[in-house]
């Protein structure tokens, strides 16, 4: 699942169209949205860190981030010196000076961000009226998606892609509404590109039988200890390709299982082993 | 890992520049080199190495690289699961933190929350300790520890000025264990017959399923033989020795490869220690690698190490060291035994 935090509903509006997300009509502290089959979910944090942290933290827990699979998005518009959309190598919190790193991990050139599309970002407490550095992005919730997200999200699996508005203001009414929209429509194109792209990467699992394992473990009347140690040989038996349930059928069929004594039990644990190996 | 081509950036795409390091000449040298990458300036490279819930797997897809300055020690005494050949004074150094080479037994790997490299660009700083303790006893110092640095040579030069260090200082050896395949390095360092080079040799099958971007067997025979023929001390390293169904015919069949190859007479000597590992990082390795049959194996626990269960371990040593005395004499082969 890709989950996404945008600022405002004008930044986000492009992505909710484009990829035919519904509103979530249950009673929810932000406003969110998702995709039928599930592979998106977006929220609508506000605008500002505290906003940002809380709404970032609602969903990565409602709706179980798991970080060998999903991703976190945070979308939106920054101020900066030209125009453009934007990959984000690293977040500087300007009122604390601490600075935070996604891994730049992902070659997403042929999807229109390059290197050359990398950018150093400073989230601030108000919309700047210029860019004390020309070369900075300046924008007001990403250093807080970044330590809010940490606590669930592995580096790799978190992207800040941001495009530009303006170049500094000292009237935050210039920034229409349309104007961000518009701005964003720009390049909703690639952003689901990348979306596409990274949806695919998953990390392996291990996924014994669950079923088995705990069938064996009563039968062999084990400790808690040497559960652990029953998993691990599930574990193993799975990664290295060894048909662990004919060693148990096979184990039942000589009249070893199921033992009548804890002692019996650690016997055929240790025979499980000496099979395995 | 689903990993379609392509997907990851090539490595040290992204280099971050610590400001302390920043005017180094090591770093400028560095940074020259790699005039496509994205440089990141950062305040200290712990912001970077020490973050939270990195994956050492994925990011060995596509490792960043850190230059830093090391402002604590960075030479140390060396563990009890080393094995220091006799040595007194057995130390080790950490010049640079993990390998561009991926092995999946790796202890980095559950020592460091990163898979990214990190370059301790001030090296003079390792030779001043190093002289601090050269005034009190002679010294061993394993330069290679916690990576490969033959791999790294272009990158940082390190061997070379190792080398030369250890010319000027008679009561310094060290040792360089390497997985790689480079020859051109012994035309291009000086010889010095107080650096060893200590090459891991594994049967082809185990380099293959668990030593990845590494030398293959021959061509890490070739560069040890020479390394002999320069007139380096060469040491063999039959460790980890790796269990796989298999294990006796693939390293049956090593051992007739290394005859071929190396004029065995005139190795320093060997040494032979089956895989082990601190139950600590081995937990790092086993989340990491959940599908890996040596990963997942189900070693022992003796003491806090992960070890093969005992008639395993004998068997896998006992059986190499027989066939390792059919090339060179017992007394030049050290076992690892703790
Ligand atoms: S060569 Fe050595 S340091 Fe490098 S990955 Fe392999 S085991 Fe680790």
């Amino acid at each position: 699942m890709i989950f996404i935090v945008c600022a405002l509903a004008a930044e986000a509006k492009p992505l909710i169209e484009t990829m035919s997300l519904r509103k979530d009509t249950r009673s929810c502290p932000y406003e969110t949205f998702f995709a039928e089959d599930s592979s998106v979910v977006l929220a609508l944090s506000g605008m500002g860190t505290v906003a940002a942290a809380s709404a970032t933290t609602y969903l990565l827990t409602r709706f179980g981030f798991r970080k060998e699979k999903d991703f976190l998005l945070n979308f939106g518009s920054c101020a900066g010196k030209e125009e453009g959309l934007f990959l984000i190598n690293k977040i500087t919190d300007e009122a604390t000076g601490r600075s935070f790193y996604p891994d730049m991990i992902y070659d997403l050139s042929s999807f229109g961000l390059p290197f050359s599309s990398e950018k150093a970002l400073v989230t601030v407490s108000k919309v700047v009226d210029s860019l004390s550095d020309p070369n900075l992005l300046y924008e007001m919730e990403a250093s807080a998606i970044f330590q809010a997200g940490a606590r669930f999200v592995p580096p790799h699996r978190i992207l800040f892609i941001k495009y530009v508005s303006d170049s500094g203001t000292d009237d935050p009414k210039k920034i229409t509404a349309a104007l961000l929209t518009s701005r964003a429509r720009k390049y909703t194109s690639t952003v689901l590109a990348v979306l596409n792209h990274l949806g695919d990467v998953s990390e392996p699992e291990i996924n014994i039988d669950e079923e088995l394992f705990i069938s064996t473990a009563l039968a062999l009347r084990l400790s808690e200890t040497m559960r652990c140690e029953l998993r691990q040989f599930f574990a193993y038996a799975q990664a290295a390709d060894i048909d662990m349930e004919k060693i148990l059928f096979g184990l039942h069929d000589e009249g070893r299982i199921p033992v009548r004594s804890k002692r019996e039990g650690k016997e055929v644990l240790d025979v499980i082993r000496e099979r395995l190996i | 890992m689903s990993s379609a081509k392509g997907l990851y950036n090539f490595p040290f795409s992204h280099i971050y520049v610590e400001e302390k390091a920043a005017d180094h000449d090591l770093t400028k040298k560095i940074l020259s080199r790699y005039s496509k990458s994205a440089i990141i300036p950062i305040a200290h490279y712990k912001d970077v190495f020490n973050r939270p819930r990195q994956s050492f797997s994925i990011q060995k897809g596509s490792p960043s690289l850190i230059l830093a300055k090391n402002t604590g020690n960075s030479v140390f005494k060396g563990a009890p699961v080393c094995q220091d050949f006799g040595y007194d004074h057995f130390y080790y150094t950490s010049c640079v933190r993990n390998c561009i080479y991926d092995c999946e037994y790796c202890f980095l790997r559950g020592m460091y929350g990163s898979g990214n490299v990190v370059v301790f660009v001030n090296q003079e700083d390792s030779f001043s300790e190093v002289e601090a303790l050269l005034k009190n006893h002679p010294v061993y110092l394993c330069v290679s520890y916690d990576t490969d640095l033959i791999a790294l040579e272009n990158l940082t030069g390190f061997v070379r000025s190792w080398t030369e260090f250890t010319m000027a200082h008679p009561d310094l050896t060290i040792e360089i264990r390497t997985k790689s395949f480079r020859k051109d390095i012994y035309e291009k360092i000086p010889y010095c017959d107080r650096v060893i080079f200590a090459y891991t040799i594994s049967p082809q099958e185990i380099i293959d399923r668990y030593e990845k971007k590494t030398a293959s067997l021959s061509e890490r025979l070739s560069a040890a033989s020479c390394a002999m023929e320069k007139g380096f001390p060469v040491r063999l390293c039959f460790d980890p020795l790796i269990y796989i169904p298999n294990w006796k015919d693939i390293y049956t069949s090593m051992c007739s490869d290394v005859k071929k190859h190396i004029d065995t007479h005139q190795l320093k000597d060997i040494s032979v220690g089956s895989f082990r590992i601190s139950a600590e990082y081995f937990k790092k390795l086993r989340k990491d690698f959940p599908i890996s049959p040596l990963c997942q194996f189900p070693y022992e626990n003796h003491g806090g190490v992960m070890e093969y269960p005992e008639p395993v371990r004998n068997d896998m040593e006992n059986t190499l060291i027989t066939l390792l005395q059919n090339l060179i004499s017992k007394d030049k082969i050290y076992q690892t035994d703790f």
